[in-house]
């Protein structure tokens, strides 16, 4: 039917009101010389509007003789038509051609261009260094050869060891990895200063004026290493005989020198950590059985269009992945796309013997301590102890206590005083 | 008995026997109605009348008239007629 729909589109058709007596005649006249009438609707006494194809009017202005009946034509539709009346437009045909041209020679274009992956470089820096290569906004896409701007890139750069080009659309993408380059040591001034708690083991003064000592105790942001270096004492001045002559001058206060400090703290530091493990544990897991299902959401109504209808699961948690148009301004497009995964769950019941549940809590217990612990530590000593309690529960408590070395300076830059 | 009422049956009992669709043999209509908006007649002679409240078709020996609103032919070809519409009775009328 539709394929028969697109054919009359295709040669044009015509709505003809016919006006006769003996309509029922034309019908069947019209029906047995083979021509073909479709949409037949009665809109009043002696009248009916037909729709024909554009070759059968002939015959059947012939045949509408014969039977004594008055043709009126109400509408013309199809190709034929639509040809002939943009033919009298001409200006609507010539401003779709110049939409058509328009957006096939916009989108030759490179409007756009993303950088992805520079962390000390300046977007700034790349976007010229690409420009000078040939990749700007504004440029012929087909003239952009990805492979020449890479290369152009990667000399101009050399803090760069990978680039990629990619262009889609009007879209260039540029993609950087940069090396890592050491910087140079910064020369503001800064202190050290402790990060964590603990108990000075030893002290290694490269530069700056050291403020604690082997055996001390310190807290977290006390400082360590100094970087203002106090003025030396002027030599021979005592407090006592300055005050005691007040003609002489009083020796100049020299200001303190600022210093960028550095150094190494080494410290022994206390990590706690806490366990605890069930007996009996009940608990929900995954069997690992899944099936997925694609829904499309049209205005509020939900269309599957893969996967059942029933989920054959007694148990089962849905993860849901929406996938949405994206809007513009406020109009948004009503349709989603959603995945859902329904993975089957079971509850289960696990009980450990004693042992089993001490060791476990033990291995808790010791990571939970050492979750806090810096790479570079040296671990000195592990301790662990059950926490008892004096009516036996379900549950095994256990703490541990794990004792490091470790350098526990970092750089804190000095907010100078003016 | 006439002449032609025993050509009818002669031809029945062949159709049955040989399991041939009666709608061959007999040049009998074939009316497919599809719930009370469609209506196919196969193998008709001819409109008879045609208004928005009745549709009455000759089929040979006897006419099927469509009762119903809003009667539309969605088209007529030699042999085939089909009828929308909301449809109320379909008859067979001798």
């Amino acid at each position: 039917m539709f394929l028969f729909r697109f054919i009359s589109f295709l040669f044009g058709y015509v709505n003809i009101l016919v006006k006769g007596e003996n309509l029922e005649k034309f019908l069947n006249k019209a029906a047995s010389r083979g021509i073909f009438l479709w949409d037949i609707r009665r809109v009043g006494e002696n009248e009916i509007l037909v729709k024909t194809r554009l070759s059968a009017v002939k015959p059947l202005r012939h045949i509408g003789r014969t039977t004594g009946s008055l043709f009126r034509f109400k509408a013309r539709e199809g190709l034929p038509f639509i040809i002939s009346r943009l033919k009298k437009r001409k200006s609507l045909l010539l401003g779709a051609m110049l939409f058509l041209i328009g957006l096939y020679s916009l989108s030759s274009f490179i409007w756009f261009i993303d950088i992805k992956g520079n962390k000390a470089l300046p977007a700034e820096k790349v976007l010229q260094i690409a420009a000078e290569g040939g990749l700007k906004p504004g440029v012929i896409r087909f003239k952009v050869d990805e492979a020449r701007v890479e290369g152009y890139m990667r000399d101009k750069l050399p803090e760069v060891y990978y680039i990629s080009v990619e262009i889609s659309g009007t879209r260039a993408t540029i993609e950087i990895a940069e090396k890592t380059i050491k910087r140079k040591e910064e020369q503001h001034p800064a202190s050290i200063v402790a990060q964590k708690a603990g108990l000075v083991k030893e002290v290694l003064v490269l530069v700056g004026n050291p403020l604690v000592k082997e055996g001390d105790t310190v807290v977290p942001g006390q400082t360590l290493i100094s970087g203002i270096i106090p003025p030396p004492e002027p030599s021979g001045s005592v407090p006592g005989d300055s005050a005691g002559d007040p003609g002489l001058n009083p020796p100049p206060v020299l200001p303190p020198a600022y210093v960028h400090a550095a150094g190494v703290v080494r410290a022994r530091v206390w990590y706690e950590g806490y366990g605890e493990v069930f007996l009996v544990e009940d608990g929900i897991r995954k069997t690992g059985n899944s099936i997925s299902r694609v829904c499309i959401k049209i205005s509020g109504r939900e269309i599957i269009l893969k996967g059942d209808r029933s989920i054959p699961f007694a148990d089962y948690e849905v993860q849901r992945n929406v996938k949405k148009a994206p809007g513009w301004r406020n109009l948004s497009i009503p349709v989603e796309i959603i995945t859902e995964v329904y993975n089957e769950t079971e509850s289960f019941r696990v009980s450990r013997s004693r042992a089993e549940a001490l060791e476990l809590a033990r291995q808790n217990a010791l990571e939970s301590a050492r979750s806090g612990i810096g790479d570079d530590a040296q671990i000195i000593e592990e301790k662990t102890g059950e926490v008892s309690l004096k009516n036996p529960e379900n549950i095994v408590r256990m703490r541990a206590y794990v004792e490091t070395l470790e350098d526990i300076g970092i750089e804190r830059p000095i907010e100078r005083q003016q | 008995m006439s002449w032609k009422d025993f050509k009818k049956r002669v031809k029945r009992q062949m159709s049955d026997m040989l399991e041939i669709p009666s709608d061959i043999i007999l040049d009998l209509p074939k009316l497919v109605i599809f719930g009370d908006i469609q209506l196919y007649i196969e193998n008709h002679r001819g409109i008879i009348e045609y208004s928005r409240e009745t549709v009455r078709v000759n089929v040979g020996d006897y006419e099927v008239a469509v009762t119903g609103e809003d009667l539309l032919l969605r088209n007529i070809l030699p042999d085939e007629i089909c009828l929308e519409g909301r449809i109320k009775s379909v008859h067979f009328v001798r």
